[in-house]
């Protein structure tokens, strides 16, 4: 029983912490701008982060060794350093975003000028990152974070025309006015928003973090297989709320409020206040993810004692790294930068980034001295070869479909 | 220990050295190859660690970045980066095992410095994670 | 080589002379009336949202002093561009014309909501959908 009961919180807080800003504002803006002709985007992209997410969480179960941890020993310092500083950069970039997400959620519920909350945001994540237990921290935001069921809810309850919205994902064109170009820079950052690099190494560290041994393989997949699906799940439901509401009255979302709408005209006040939770707790958990991951990716490099299993005097030079990261993430959006725009850029890198993070993780997963009997199989190969075919195109298509779209304008 | 051929050697670079308390102590980011008297392939004499000997290894400018911030964070004069006399090697694995504790080899410098005088200064530093 | 590159990139200025600026202020002026009907129809689904009391007093403040936001800076930045023709100052008359009073009822509504006036909004409002429909119009026509 009380095995059941934690596979279940552990696919719970998967789901509850699947979305990010950068989920928000991708399905929002895409579900706006180009109703759900790019939903088949978010399926490519939950698909190939299970595949991805699966192989890190099984390295790390199987060798006891974080996934990033290992990958200087088996591509060189060299490619490995390349692959650190576009992983760091990017998720960075991620992390001020998802600090500048939360005070926006927090400027929605209480109407004061966000900026204002960034100095405490950024104090509370590092607080969090300092003293909170890590499978606590995990579950309570994971939990939290599954406030953003009420998007699913809130579609539920306007009884949309299913088959026209199905139909609008299953038969994908571009819509009239819009050019193809920033069609597929849409996809783009909807495949970077859903297969950010830094839940892998999180993921993977995250297995160190709470002890996962061979016997928590099952868990390992379950977690992955149902809770990240059902997660997309909400991303989905996110675009199509503006497909419904948004893109017929023309609306271009630059705000946080925006992807609020749907949800406040199908179920009112207190649907408004269980998804402002949600995107509270879907941004400060991400922020927590990735200024713990910036944490993970330098010090796993260069090989220094990480993690919140240890005490902090005992990982000193990862803490100071996650203390700075935090808080340059934190000056970054006190420039008035807008979060939003920082979130957009986020995504798209993360993109271009992919290749560079993913394939590490599949060389790692099949070999052998590690992971024993437990190496890729063909099939995972097979698949994981693709992806990472799809997403060199990604990456190489990425900067040039930005420039021409003027970043998607 | 002694004695290993030169190809085996290349494969210990870019693994984590691990103390004896299971405590992660770096990477191996250079090694020491000492010729012996009287011919005869080289011999590792010790694992170099740390920022200055990752430089070394990368080369190029931003080795050579890496190498000048190295040598502002190193105190002292000595130039030579940190090192772990091959001699403290206990066990040879995916990771390297190392006999000694951490807090005793050269590598542990800066992680010292920065529990000193930054991170083990805030209040809870010294708590266990429970 | 670096002739060659000179000659192409002052061929490719001359290009984009007086014949190209017409064009791009016409689209410009497009784009601008998309981005302020946006905005207005941001604030009448939050109107419609007061009306039905489906939110919360800050929300709605928030979403209305962010469409005016909007508004307004899209009628800013179009408002700096240099109209290049006579045709273009016409433009340029018409969509101002239409952009005031997008802006001024969505300064109401603000002042509204910031007063904590919400049972105001939906009367506040009524000049909203003729003037998102002209923007709508306009920015088919022109963009």
């Amino acid at each position: 029983m009380k095995r059941l009961l934690s596979v279940a919180l552990g696919i719970l807080t998967a789901i509850g912490g699947f979305v990010d800003i950068g989920d928000i504002v991708a399905n929002t803006e895409t579900g706006a701008r180009f109703g759900m002709s790019l939903a088949w985007v978010v399926v490519v992209g939950v698909v190939g982060i299970c595949l991805f997410a699966e192989m890190a969480g099984r390295v790390a179960t199987v060798s006891g060794r974080a996934v990033f941890d290992l990958v200087r020993e088996r591509l060189g310092a060299r490619l490995a350093l390349v692959n650190l500083l576009a992983s760091f950069f990017i998720t960075f970039l991620t992390l001020a975003a998802e600090i500048g997400g939360v005070a926006l959620a927090i400027e929605l519920a209480t109407s004061v000028n966000y900026l204002l909350f960034v100095p405490v945001v950024a104090v509370a994540v590092w607080l969090v990152i300092w003293r909170v237990k890590f499978d606590l921290m995990e579950n309570v935001f994971g939990l939290l974070g599954l406030a953003l069921v009420v998007t699913a809810v809130a579609l539920w309850r306007l009884h949309p025309d299913w088959g026209g919205l199905l139909g609008g994902a299953v038969h994908p064109a571009v819509p009239q006015g819009e050019g193809h170009p920033s069609w597929w820079y849409f996809a783009i950052a909807l495949l970077g928003a859903a297969m950010t690099p830094y839940e892998v190494f999180f993921f993977s560290s995250g297995a160190v973090e709470e002890g996962w041994s061979r016997a928590d393989l099952i868990t390992n997949r379950l977690n992955v297989y149902i809770g990240f699906p059902l997660g997309g799940l909400l991303s989905l439901a996110l675009m199509a709320g503006a497909t419904l509401f948004l893109e017929p009255r023309g609306i271009e979302p630059g705000h946080l409020s925006q992807a609020a709408l749907p949800t406040m005209l199908a179920l009112g006040k207190l649907g408004l206040a269980v998804l402002l939770l949600g995107f509270f707790a879907a941004t400060f958990g991400a922020a927590l993810e990735t200024g713990l991951s910036c944490g993970y990716s330098i010090a796993q490099y260069f090989g220094f004692q990480w993690g919140k299993f240890v005490r902090p005097a005992d990982a000193p030079r990862f803490h100071l790294v996650a203390m700075v990261a935090v808080a340059a993430g934190a000056l970054l959006v006190l420039t008035t930068l807008d979060p939003i725009t920082v979130t957009e850029y986020s995504i798209v890198l993360s993109a271009a980034a992919l290749p560079l993070t993913y394939l590490p993780i599949l060389v790692v997963a099949n070999d052998p001295d590690y992971m024993g009997d437990k190496v890729n199989s063909r099939f995972t190969n097979a698949l994981g070869t693709v992806y990472l075919l799809l997403l060199g195109v990604v990456a190489v298509a990425t900067i040039p479909l930005m420039v021409l779209t003027k970043a998607g304008s | 220990m002694a004695g290993r051929v030169l190809e085996a050697a290349l494969q210990l670079l870019d693994r984590q050295l691990v103390d004896k308390h299971g405590r992660l102590a770096g990477k191996v980011d250079d090694l020491e190859l000492t010729f012996p008297e009287g011919g005869g392939p080289p011999q590792v004499t010790a694992i170099l660690a740390g920022p200055g000997a990752l430089s070394r290894r990368l080369g190029g400018r931003f080795g050579a970045r890496l190498e000048a911030v190295a040598n502002r964070l190193r105190e002292g004069d000595d130039d030579h980066p940190a090192r772990v006399p091959f001699a403290v090697v206990a066990e040879i694995g995916s990771a390297i095992g190392l006999g000694v504790a951490k807090a005793e080899l050269e590598t542990d410098r800066l992680e010292a410095w920065t529990r000193d005088h930054l991170i083990g200064r805030l209040p809870g530093a010294g708590d266990a994670p429970d | 080589m670096r002739r060659t590159w000179v000659a192409v990139l002052l061929l490719v200025a001359a290009c984009t002379g007086p014949v190209r600026s017409s064009g791009v202020y016409e689209s410009k002026a497009g784009q601008t009336a998309a981005a302020a009907a946006s905005a207005v129809e941001t604030a009448m689904l939050a109107v419609d949202g007061a009306r039905g009391g489906k939110a919360y007093g800050r929300y709605l403040t928030q979403v209305l002093v962010e469409a005016e936001e909007d508004a307004g800076s899209a009628q800013g930045t179009f408002d700096g561009i240099q109209p290049p023709d006579q045709r273009a100052d016409q433009l340029r008359g018409r969509l101002d014309e239409l952009l005031d009073q997008a802006t001024g009822t969505l300064e109401d509504l603000r002042i509204a909501a910031r007063r904590g006036r919400f049972a105001e909004l939906p009367e506040l409002a009524r000049p909203l959908p003729k003037v998102a429909e002209r923007l709508g119009d306009f920015a088919e026509a022109h963009g």
